[in-house]
């Protein structure tokens, strides 16, 4: 009987709960409040977006996130390969979304942040990796950027004229943000986005305890190859 | 017998998350495609995705009383109101029908309020693709989209009739 549950648990958690986690980041990574009427402004992914999330679906990969070798393969009845697939595709939109939920809009910031997104990511394909490792760095990345837009920037451009624009203003008096031009939204964007990053967080981490439940997942090199040689 | 009943069941739920997450992915490509600006917005794209949309007969038939008493830019809220997925060519035909009314003048056209009209009759052009779209109003002088649009791309051509003295006898349709 446990057996019967955790097996419907394991499906409903792979073929239900992900898939819809990760499709409702991609629906709010987009969103944005509009700060003079509060209307809903839909941003679809820049380009940019698209690249980071290819590059995050390796690093997935790399840490035994996604088993690609163990969800899809011919020995798979055709269903499990098409459902597999499927949420492969959720967690890549949901991938770009993430990114674009903490990346500015326009100007000069947006490549800023796109740079710097790259960098990491391209720097952590040829670091070792884990599961927990790159859960740890992505909760990391997307909160130092989420603090950087939603909270830094945006006071920055808040028409109300926040905290730091005020610092701003009297550090830099006379020389101009027109470079760094930014449109402004409500505060409310700030809690979807964040609310959107919780979700895909904790999407991956759901997803690495359902990689757990599996197989165990040996991170170490050199335990793995003794496991293969004594049988 | 238990393990074929697990598999009936993991395959249940795959077939049956599947098409509801592809469902789910439908709406949100919709949603981006759409770009609504409220929740209002979102239900009635909604109902018009799933053909269930109708008018607001009461808005409407306020805004005509609104168009009949020559309250054109009170008629047309009206029928924005009464119609704001610009879905229902009957709508569209009389919102257009108001610019041409107050865009007339027995010396010259405005030109913004007959482009406007203009917009506004394509709108019912396309919506009544399928068939010729008839108006039985007896207070109208033009009863078809085609009129009307001949009627609201006159009045914004240029030509050497505009100097005409002649034309302060036209009459308004």
């Amino acid at each position: 009987m446990p057996q019967t549950n955790r097996s419907r648990n394991r499906a409903l958690v792979d073929f239900v709960v992900l898939p819809f986690l990760f499709l409702t980041v991609a629906l709010l990574g987009g969103l944005r409040i509009g700060a003079e009427n509060g209307a809903f402004i839909f941003i679809a992914p820049p380009l940019v977006t698209l690249l980071l999330a290819t590059l995050l679906m390796l690093l997935l990969i790399r840490a035994g996130l996604l088993r690609l070798h163990h969800w899809v393969g011919s020995d798979f009845p055709p269903l499990t390969n098409v459902a597999h697939i499927w949420m492969f595709i959720t967690i890549f939109f949901a991938s770009a979304q993430a990114f674009n939920s903490v990346l500015p809009e326009r100007g000069l910031l947006h490549w800023l942040f796109s740079f710097f997104f790259l960098w990491t990511l391209w720097n952590n394909q040829f670091s070792s990796f884990d599961a927990r490792r790159l859960l740890r760095s992505l909760t990391i990345l997307f909160g130092t950027a989420f603090v950087l837009k939603h909270m830094l920037l945006a006071s920055l451009y808040s028409p109300e004229g926040g905290w730091l624009k005020r610092v701003a203003g009297t550090l830099l008096q006379g020389v101009a943000l027109g470079t760094l031009d930014a449109p402004t939204f409500a505060p409310l964007t700030g809690y979807i986005a964040f609310f959107t990053l919780a979700l895909y967080v904790g999407g991956l981490i759901l997803l690495a305890f359902a990689v757990n439940g599996e197989t165990t997942v040996v991170t170490d090199p050199q335990v793995n190859n003794h496991q293969q040689l004594c049988p | 017998m238990r393990k074929q009943k697990r598999e009936l069941q993991s395959k249940i739920i795959q077939l049956g998350g599947l098409g509801f997450t592809l469902a789910y992915a439908a709406f949100i490509v919709w949603i981006y495609a759409t770009e609504p600006r409220t929740f209002k917005e979102v239900t009635t794209g909604a109902e018009v995705a799933a053909g269930t949309y109708e008018i607001n007969q009461e808005k409407f038939n306020s805004a005509l009383n609104f168009f009949r008493r020559e309250q054109f830019h009170a008629a047309r809220v009206e029928w924005q109101q009464a119609d704001p997925a610009q879905r229902d060519a009957r709508t569209q035909f009389y919102i257009a029908y108001s610019f041409y009314r107050e865009g007339w003048g027995r010396l010259y056209f405005d030109q913004e309020l007959f482009k406007q009209g203009v917009e506004a009759v394509n709108r019912a052009i396309d919506l009544s693709s399928a068939t010729t779209l008839t108006i039985d109003d007896p207070d109208l002088q033009m009863h078809t989209v085609a009129e009307l649009k001949a009627e609201l791309e006159q009045g914004l051509e240029h030509n050497w009739s505009e100097v005409n003295p002649l034309k302060v006898l036209r009459t308004r349709k």
